[in-house]
Order: C-alpha cells, then sequence, then structure tokens
C-alpha cells in the first residue's frame, strides 16, 4: 500500500458522500455528540439575534461538518494504510434543516520526512445551492517508503 | 434509561446550572478548566458515528477490527467532538446556550477505543472582540487511562451577550 502516496498528484480530487440536514438528524447529533445547545433544538429560542448574526430558526451543529470531512479523509486514508492526522476548519455561513451539504479535498501538497509521507488536503464543505459553508485544511500521513534492500 | 447498558448521567438541559457558569467577561485565558474523566463505550461511539453517517468497520465489526492493523475494534478521530461535552460538567462556559462554534483545528495521534476512561486537559486560551462578538479561543488535550495522548486541539466560539 505504500506506494498509493506515490501516485497522488496535486490537485487530485478527494469526493466526499452528500448528507442530507433534516430536524432528526441534527437531533441525532445532540445525541451523538452530547451538545444539546439550544442553537440546534429550539426554534423559539433562535428567533433572537447573535450578536450581529440572526440564524432565523435552528441551524445544524457546525461540528457536523467536521465529522463529514473526517468521515471522507478517514475512507480515504484508511484504504491506502494511512492516518488522518489533522483537521483545521472554519465554518463560512450556517447549515439548516433542508440543506444537503457535500464535502470534498484537493491534494494541496507532499511532503516526504525522515520517518513518514505526508499530504496536505485543502477542504471545502459546499451546500446544494454551491455556497461554501465550511473550509479547512488536513493532513493525512502514509507509512514510508520501505527502502530497497540491497 | 439507556437502551441495555449503563450510561454516565449526562444533564442534556443546557440552562442548568446555567447562571454558575462563567461569562466572557469572567473567563480568565490560561485558566484550567475542571474536567471529568469518562468511560468511552462501544455505544456511544457507535451512536456518534451514525449521527454522521459513518459506518466503516473499524467501529462496528469487531472481527474486521481484530484483523486490522488496530487490532481491534476503535473510535473515529472525531469522536473528540462528543469527548468535549462528555468531560464538561454542567456549569463549564462550553455549555452556555447560544455558544457559537467559530471553528476549530485538532491533531490525532492515536485512536480513542471502547472502554478507555478519558480525560481532558482543557482552558481558555485566549479571548478577544472582533466585529462586536465576543470569541475565546479554547484548547483541549485528551489522554487515555495510560496517559497517552488521543488527541489535541483548539478552537474558536462565539459567547452569547
Amino acid at each position: 500500500m505504500t506506494e498509493f502516496f506515490e501516485t497522488l498528484n496535486v490537485a487530485d480530487v478527494i469526493d466526499g458522500v452528500p448528507f442530507s440536514v433534516t430536524r432528526e438528524t441534527i437531533r441525532e447529533f445532540c445525541d451523538g455528540s452530547l451538545d444539546y445547545n439550544p442553537l440546534h433544538l429550539d426554534d423559539n429560542y433562535m428567533e433572537g439575534s447573535f450578536g450581529k448574526t440572526k440564524f432565523g430558526g435552528i441551524i445544524m451543529h457546525g461540528m457536523t461538518n467536521f465529522g463529514l470531512i473526517t468521515r471522507m479523509l478517514t475512507d480515504w486514508a484508511y484504504a491506502a494504510d494511512g492516518e488522518h492526522r489533522r483537521l483545521e476548519t472554519r465554518w463560512k455561513s450556517p447549515v439548516k434543516p433542508g440543506d444537503t451539504i457535500t464535502p470534498s479535498g484537493v491534494v494541496k501538497s507532499k511532503q516526504v520526512t525522515d520517518k513518514s509521507q505526508w499530504v496536505v488536503i485543502d477542504i471545502a464543505v459546499k451546500n446544494q445551492r454551491d455556497e461554501t459553508v465550511a473550509t479547512g485544511e488536513a493532513m493525512v500521513e502514509f507509512p514510508p517508503r520501505v527502502p530497497a534492500t540491497t | 434509561m439507556a437502551q441495555g447498558h449503563e450510561t454516565q448521567e449526562f444533564e442534556t438541559d443546557f440552562w442548568k446550572d446555567a447562571k454558575n457558569r462563567k461569562s466572557w467577561d469572567e473567563i480568565v485565558p490560561g485558566e484550567p478548566r475542571k474536567t471529568v474523566p469518562y468511560e468511552l463505550t462501544l455505544e456511544a461511539i457507535q451512536l456518534y458515528c451514525r449521527s454522521v453517517g459513518d459506518v466503516h468497520p473499524l467501529y462496528f465489526d469487531e472481527e474486521y477490527a481484530r484483523a486490522s492493523r488496530y487490532g481491534g475494534l476503535i473510535a473515529p478521530p472525531s469522536i473528540h467532538i462528543m469527548l468535549m461535552f462528555a468531560c464538561t460538567p454542567t456549569t463549564d462556559f462550553m455549555r452556555s446556550p447560544g455558544t457559537i462554534n467559530a471553528g476549530q483545528s485538532w491533531s490525532y495521534n492515536i485512536p480513542a477505543r471502547p472502554g478507555d476512561t478519558i480525560t481532558m486537559q482543557a482552558r481558555a486560551l485566549d479571548k478577544f472582540i472582533k466585529k462586536e462578538r465576543l470569541f475565546v479561543v479554547h484548547d483541549n488535550v485528551f489522554f487515555n487511562q495510560r496517559d497517552e495522548v488521543i488527541c489535541s486541539g483548539r478552537g474558536q466560539t462565539i459567547r452569547p451577550m
């Protein structure tokens, strides 16, 4: 599997699985994540204004994006003995019930170190209107290439 | 009442004890947050996995996982999403209703596994005002019962006014 790293090229695309967001998936994520912030449960609470933000109704947990990106990266990496090592994210706009979001990745660079091989990946999560709801950068580590024994 | 297993008590009402939580003004960057150890169960891992539609056999299929390089079932890297709240007492500011997550970064070392007793070291690290919003930067490190680092992360939240 160590040759997988060799086959990667900058600009290669990693496709994630679309995820349809409903009140039920948001509720399930409350149970899965133990995050019961009323932002995700209470439409009445969400009538208010949050600093300079008005959401107008419950919103999906930002960390659902994070979980979906991780799922995309681990599906991709595990298959080639790689490990998901880092993910940095920023949320650009709220996701609401009825939206469908899809993560994707683009290989940004490759780096070989003394003991390992690394891929840096640009991440985006887009909704059904092609709006970017989250961006990020990830690192995946692959096992070192075994040197040919002489 | 959980189905078939003992779950640790978790208060799901984020309004409870809300008065005892630190406001943005009271948060002292650098001051450790109180945390509670949490025993990570297979049920909790799988509940989280299903909530993001992630049913990789490393988290669900014992035989597959045993034959893998991990030698047994593991939790996905992003399990810290639930561990953060699992290890957080009801008086912690992170449970304040209206807390908005603005983004996070996490580094992963070794996977958490079912049966692990997880501890979290956590603190607010910085606070600032931007575009009339009150931000706090927090950092977290998770350990297993052998004091091995599972993962570490840093995030930004916008505090409720």
